[in-house]
């Protein structure tokens, strides 16, 4: 099976100490991960890296049969490619249209973003906080809006870092709910986490960095 | 003349209606508010690469930027003057004394301040507004436009400070616009004129209509700021 996204030779240095060193990384299209490893291990770095946030060495790409760099971030893997923070941020309009940001960024046609929205919305369970300000958003919520506003995108993978960090309850189970809807709709997904209840989720592969070397298991 | 009587005969000009006194205040606000619409987007655009890109000589740029906003006015009137003359490289303008003169002295004297203070506003700004509108697939300039829109309330600061020192300084304004009666005489080469001249009434009064505009610009941005946790643009 072709993967969707080939990274080979993806290294990453903290001045001196080499953070971890990748020959190859192949991530399958609909195909599920979730990324461990203690904490300080590279794990947000390497989804940072793969969503064009952090600068990378020379390091090349095979992306639907495309041969790109990683660095300058090519558009067809910025259009393709989503990542989410462990702390998603919201900016100061209205829950809709954080959520239509990407959309609207995108160019995409007018007509559907409302409906594309609404969906989204409703998907994340978010509806009723439609027109609120997302500053007085719990951190359940916050991260329930960052999903629908990477979803509405319909990305070819998605980078989750640490989604249910700092969520504890009802918040927590509400976002872990939405992860397997996610896979489900075919976009391949990395979850960077050390939940429990993430790393169990049934059909998802299991990757570790341990000592800069990625682990596949 | 005593204060009371010259503050007296001050506010005496200020509600009759004053021409040539309101033809000052006209005249100020006229240069200093096309100095800094002219000097508002590049200095914020500078402002926000600076803040933003990493780049070999950013910390000298962040220096001279701020280095910049302690210049004296006179100095960049001193500068702006013999460029200006007729002997000067921009002499064929014919600007020397004259309104654009002004307004090129109030946009030089209005960017570094503009600049500096945007540089501050994005450097202070979460880097992951930035992230997240690169994450969701923006471009670069869309990107630039939502951090700014982030900043705003620190980038219309920017904006009051900049006409704060704009139409508050007089010695670019002397030089460069010769302080001719009806022409580009300005608040504060007039407020000079008149103290010389031993005229306090017409001086206390400009000095009223300058603290005026400034409270006037600062209320503006405090009723602004008072909304910033309103919700913006709805879907």
């Amino acid at each position: 099976m072709t993967p969707l996204l080939s990274v080979h030779a993806l290294h990453k240095r903290h001045g001196e100490r080499l953070l971890f060193d990748i020959g190859r990384l192949d991530i399958a299209a609909g195909a599920a991960y979730v990324l461990t490893g203690a904490n300080g291990s590279g794990k947000s770095t390497l989804l940072r890296m793969l969503g064009g946030l952090e600068r990378s060495a020379a390091c090349s790409v095979e992306f639907d049969g495309l041969h790109l760099p990683l660095y300058p971030y090519p558009r067809p893997l910025r259009h393709a490619i989503v990542y989410v923070h462990q702390h998603p941020i919201m900016f100061s309009t209205s829950v809709a249209h954080n959520i239509a940001y990407g959309l609207l960024a995108r160019g995409g046609d007018r007509r559907l973003l409302r409906s594309l929205v609404d969906e989204a919305m409703d998907w994340a369970g978010v509806t009723h906080l439609r027109d609120n300000d997302p500053a007085r958003l719990s951190g359940g919520e916050k991260q329930r809006v960052a999903l629908a506003r990477a979803r509405v995108l319909q990305p070819r993978l998605l980078l989750l870092d640490e989604p249910t960090a700092n969520l504890d309850g009802a918040a927590r189970e509400q976002v872990i709910a939405l992860i397997p809807t996610l896979i489900d709709q075919g976009a391949s997904v990395i979850v960077a986490c050390h939940d429990r209840d993430l790393i169990n989720l049934p059909g998802v592969q299991r990757l570790k960095l341990r000592d800069g070397r990625l682990e596949s298991r | 003349m005593g204060l009371l009587e010259a503050t007296t005969g001050a506010f005496a000009l200020l509600l009759r209606g004053d021409a040539a006194l309101w033809h000052i205040v006209w005249v100020s606000v006229k240069t200093t508010l096309s100095g800094l619409i002219l000097a508002t987007p590049p200095a914020v655009v500078l402002g926000y690469l600076i803040a933003m890109h990493r780049f070999p000589g950013r910390r000298i740029a962040v220096w001279l930027a701020q280095a910049a906003l302690s210049l004296p006015t006179v100095l960049i009137g001193l500068l702006l003057y013999l460029m200006l003359s007729r002997r000067g490289p921009l002499g064929d303008l014919g600007w020397l004394f004259s309104q654009p003169g002004i307004i090129a002295g109030q946009c030089l004297i209005g960017l570094p301040v503009l600049l500096a203070f945007t540089l501050a506003a994005v450097q202070a700004l979460d880097p992951r507004y930035a992230e997240t509108a690169l994450a969701h697939g923006a471009s670069r300039l869309r990107v630039m436009f939502s951090v700014l829109h982030e900043a705003r309330y620190g980038v219309m600061a920017a904006v009051i400070s900049g006409f704060g020192r704009v139409i508050s300084e007089v010695g670019c304004a002397l030089m460069v616009g010769g302080n001719i009666e009806g022409h580009t005489r300005t608040i504060t080469t007039a407020i000079a004129l008149e103290t010389s001249k031993g005229d306090f009434a017409q001086g206390i009064a400009l000095g009223i209509v300058l603290v005026t505009l400034a409270l006037a610009m600062n209320g503006v941005l405090v009723l602004l700021q008072g909304d910033a946790h309103n919700p913006g643009a709805r879907l």
